[in-house]
């Protein structure tokens, strides 16, 4: 059932990069030596837009950066990667160092670079975290870090010891390294809005991109390729997308959800190429003190879009992302805000955070993030009222019987009220 | 010729009441309005159906009420008995049919010169809210009273928690959070060879064209007390919303879940959410934030104030009966409307209960179309829900709404 061609170039680099890996096995982290630059060599793993993005980035972000290593599940995906990266400086990557397959992050990590982005789709996330940090690799994590709270609870216990072997963990929600949003995260916290007392965040998006199913597609390769419409491989929006607006809201809370109820369904993509994730949520959180936030988010075409979040206080309230805050003390940030530079700070302060030997960790954080995503999901899939502890604490495990191409039955499109297969 | 019923020369006369709409609430309302007053006589019922006027009938011999005086021939049934139990010598009508009805039936009962006691939400779409403001001037100007069964308006726990509100005591106010989740409902399957409009009607609840869909039909209430305590109606509303449970065609054309963010003047928003999904629990609530605190309306807290100056609404004589336990709102409802036309000064809701079945409207057609929709606009809008024909036969409901498409 599988694609013939594919398992066998996966067989050849795989033999390939496993001899070379030996040599590297005691890489030791990459610190600052002596006042002198080294060169940090990255690796990436998941050629999709973001992982072509972030690697623009980083190689963007920092001196003496280069990208050595390659991997994605397909083939085209790194030719795709490749036409956009081989123009920069940093570009690197010999043809024996581009790997494909089921365990290209494994080769990824096991090359020589220092530091590997991980931008596959998200149920990934905790298994290749794991790996690097196994490897004494750094790690840069896009969001979100997992899709369920086992794998939230991994990526925890993996930056645990990612922080006891002094390797660097930086997360893709790249407001956290924003001018913009950090200095109203600052004002909101010095008390510019008063007590806050609440607020709303959205992200209320179009629809994204859609793929052809070809004759020989296996199930898995499918859901592979269709990855944001599965949920054990996207977690579904609040978890994939939502998560930026809801890590803000944490954030400005200084707090993580005491626990949420939600309504969602699928109402537009219902046709069954879309998977079994919904196209809209709206949660309702509720943080310590009983202060309530309203969370909805959409991806509906030919709708009105709008992707913010607000937050009130007993004396204003605060725009985070146009950066401004009326009331008593109005203020506006003068700087420009760009989510590009954004972008491309975040993998400056990772880099220099392994440079200085300081390395920065945001695993927690990210996890925490995720699971506050996670628990939306899960009210509206459940049409419970969820406590956030206690989804820490869920033995809930998305990942399939098999990482394998093949038969990969998914969950059904979940119903409220009903228990899911 | 009738003329509205007044309190005459210091002698109480007897009202006299017909209702229209045997179902579960119109059959509540005509218990409630016999428990609210005294000299008030049931004379009449009108249903589509005679198996509904029936049923009704004998719950309210069984209260065993001396103001219980049905007649077989004060009983109309068909689409016409609306009209004709206006002309069968009451005063005072209560017009509980599924609310898309409501604006034609309003419009028949103040011709006709009666008071009207009418079920919320009095109307599914603009059409329908503008005729009933429409009416309603009408009504003010014949001296007709008018009040809707927005009970919260006549509960006494709750009026003086949103006095309180008005008065200051949360402050200013910066959101407000009310909900509406809750199970299944009663559902009719369709019987053979029955026509569309008859099981539409029978299945009403899950038509947009005569319920409104839940937002509407439900969770009204709540937009009227946000509506009350904001002192204003929504500027505008963003909704997503949806049917992931009640899948099956028996549930026509309805969703069963929606939230709506409605922005109020001044930037402050109230987050509105219900659903009807069976088996997860329930919550109803309307809760407001201010400055300096928290007023809880509806929901298990419902007539407290926490934070700078906390309060809890204690009851008084008049706000309980016999039994110690406080009155029901809907019975204070006619009490209050009854006393109004006997006092020759009868109150007149009409405009209020218009607008604000339109603020449900609002959070229904956004999430129905996936757009930002201001109030001023929709309050001018075309959109009409009736059917082409108030007939038995064929009718064709519109399509479960996808966001996005026209």
């Amino acid at each position: 059932m599988s694609d013939p061609i594919s398992r066998r170039n996966f067989v050849k680099t795989g033999a390939t990069a496993l001899a070379a890996s030996t040599s590297l096995a005691c890489s030791a982290p990459l610190v600052h030596v002596a006042g002198q630059e080294q060169t940090i060599k990255i690796g990436l793993v998941g050629c999709g837009g973001r992982g072509t993005g972030a690697a623009e980035n980083c190689l963007n972000s920092s001196d003496n950066v280069q990208i050595v290593a390659l991997g994605d599940m397909f083939p085209d995906r790194i030719k795709g990667s490749q036409r956009t990266l081989s123009k920069l400086p940093g570009y690197k990557v010999n043809d024996d160092n581009v790997f494909t397959g089921w365990d290209a992050y494994k080769k990824v990590v096991d090359s020589a670079a220092d530091l590997v982005l991980f931008a596959t789709p998200p149920g990934f996330r905790p298994i290749h975290f794991a790996y690097a940090v196994e490897k004494g690799k750094h790690s840069f994590l896009e969001k979100p870090c997992g899709v369920d709270p086992v794998g939230v609870r991994k990526v925890i216990e993996t930056g645990k010891k990612a922080a006891a072997k002094k390797l660097a963990v930086v997360a893709g929600t790249q407001y956290r390294h924003q001018t913009s949003f950090v200095e109203t995260m600052k004002r909101i916290h010095d008390g510019q809005i008063g007590e806050i007392t609440g607020g709303r965040a959205y992200y209320n998006a179009g629809t994204l991109w859609a793929r052809t199913r070809t004759e020989k597609m296996t199930e898995m390769e499918w859901q592979l390729r269709m990855w944001i419409y599965y949920d054990w491989l996207s977690g579904d929006q609040p978890v994939e997308q939502h998560i930026h607006t809801i890590d803000v809201t944490d954030w400005a809370m200084g707090a993580r959800p005491v626990k949420c109820v939600a309504t969602g369904g699928r109402q537009v993509r219902v046709e069954p190429e879309f998977g079994n994730v919904y196209d809209h949520f709206t949660m309702d959180f509720e943080y310590p003190g009983g202060k309530h936030v309203m969370s909805m988010c959409r991806q509906m075409a030919n709708v009105d879009n709008h992707v913010g979040a607000y937050f009130t206080g007993t004396k204003g309230e605060a725009d985070v992302y146009k950066a401004e805050i009326k009331g008593e003390k109005p203020w506006k940030f003068e700087g420009e805000i760009s989510i590009a530079k954004a972008y491309v700070q975040e993998h400056a302060d990772l880099i220099a955070s392994i440079r200085n030997g300081k390395p920065l960790n945001e695993a927690e954080h990210v996890a925490h993030s995720t699971l506050t995503a996670i628990l939306g999901r899960e009210a509206a899939y459940t049409g419970k009222s969820l406590n956030w502890a206690d989804m820490l604490k869920s033995d809930l495990d998305l990942s399939p019987p098999k990482y394998e191409f093949g038969e990969n039955p998914v969950r059904p499109v979940p119903k409220p009220g009903t228990e899911r297969a | 010729m009738n003329i509205p019923f007044v309190y005459a020369g210091g002698q109480e006369q007897t009202l006299k009441i017909g209702l229209v709409g045997c179902g579960g609430r119109g059959t509540g309302a005509a218990d409630n309005v016999l428990d609210s007053s005294e000299n008030v006589q049931i004379l009449a019922l009108a249903d589509m159906f005679p198996d509904k006027i029936e049923k009704t009938r004998k719950v309210l011999k069984a209260k065993d009420h001396p103001g219980v005086k049905i007649q077989d021939d004060f009983c109309f049934a068909g689409w016409d008995a609306y009209k004709k139990i206006l002309e069968s010598g009451i005063d005072y009508v209560m017009l509980c049919q599924p609310p898309g009805f409501r604006p034609q039936h309003f419009t028949a009962a103040i011709e006709a010169g009666k008071h009207v006691f009418f079920e919320k939400p009095v109307a599914v779409d603009p059409v329908g809210v503008r005729k009933v403001i429409e009416m309603g001037e009408k009504a003010k100007a014949k001296n007709l009273g008018v009040i809707p069964g927005t009970q919260s308006r006549h509960t006494p726990r709750i009026k003086e928690t949103v006095q309180r509100i008005h008065d200051g005591q949360i402050g200013e106010i910066v959101s407000g959070r009310i909900m509406f989740n809750t199970g299944y409902l009663w559902e009719y399957p369709r019987k053979e060879g029955m026509s569309d409009m008859e099981w539409q009607i029978r299945n009403w609840y899950y038509f947009d064209w005569l319920s409104g869909d839940h937002i509407v039909e439900q969770h009204v209430h709540q937009h009227d007390a946000t509506d009350w305590v904001m002192q204003a109606h929504p500027v505008q509303a963003t909704a997503v919303g949806g049917r992931q449970m009640r899948t099956e065609e028996l549930y026509g054309n309805i969703f069963d879940h929606f939230c709506v963010d409605y922005e109020y003047p001044k930037g402050v928003h109230v987050m509105s959410m219900c659903r009807q999904w069976k088996g997860v629990p329930g919550e109803v609530c309307a809760i407001f934030t201010g400055t300096k605190g928290t007023a809880y309306i509806h929901g298990p807290k419902s007539g407290t104030i926490t934070g700078e100056k906390p309060w809890e609404f204690k009851p008084g004589p008049k706000d309980v009966g016999p039994s110690g336990k406080e009155i029901n709102g809907q019975i204070f409802e006619h009490r209050d409307l009854i006393a109004s036309i006997r006092a020759g000064k009868p109150l007149n809701e009409a405009r209020r209960i218009a607008e604000t079945s339109l603020t449900s409207i609002l959070g229904r057609e956004a999430a129905y179309t996936g757009k930002t929709i201001r109030y001023d606009d929709l309050m001018k809008s075309d959109l009409d829900l009736s059917p082409k024909k108030y007939e038995f036969g064929p009718n064709e409901a519109r399509p479960v709404r996808r966001p996005g498409s026209v």
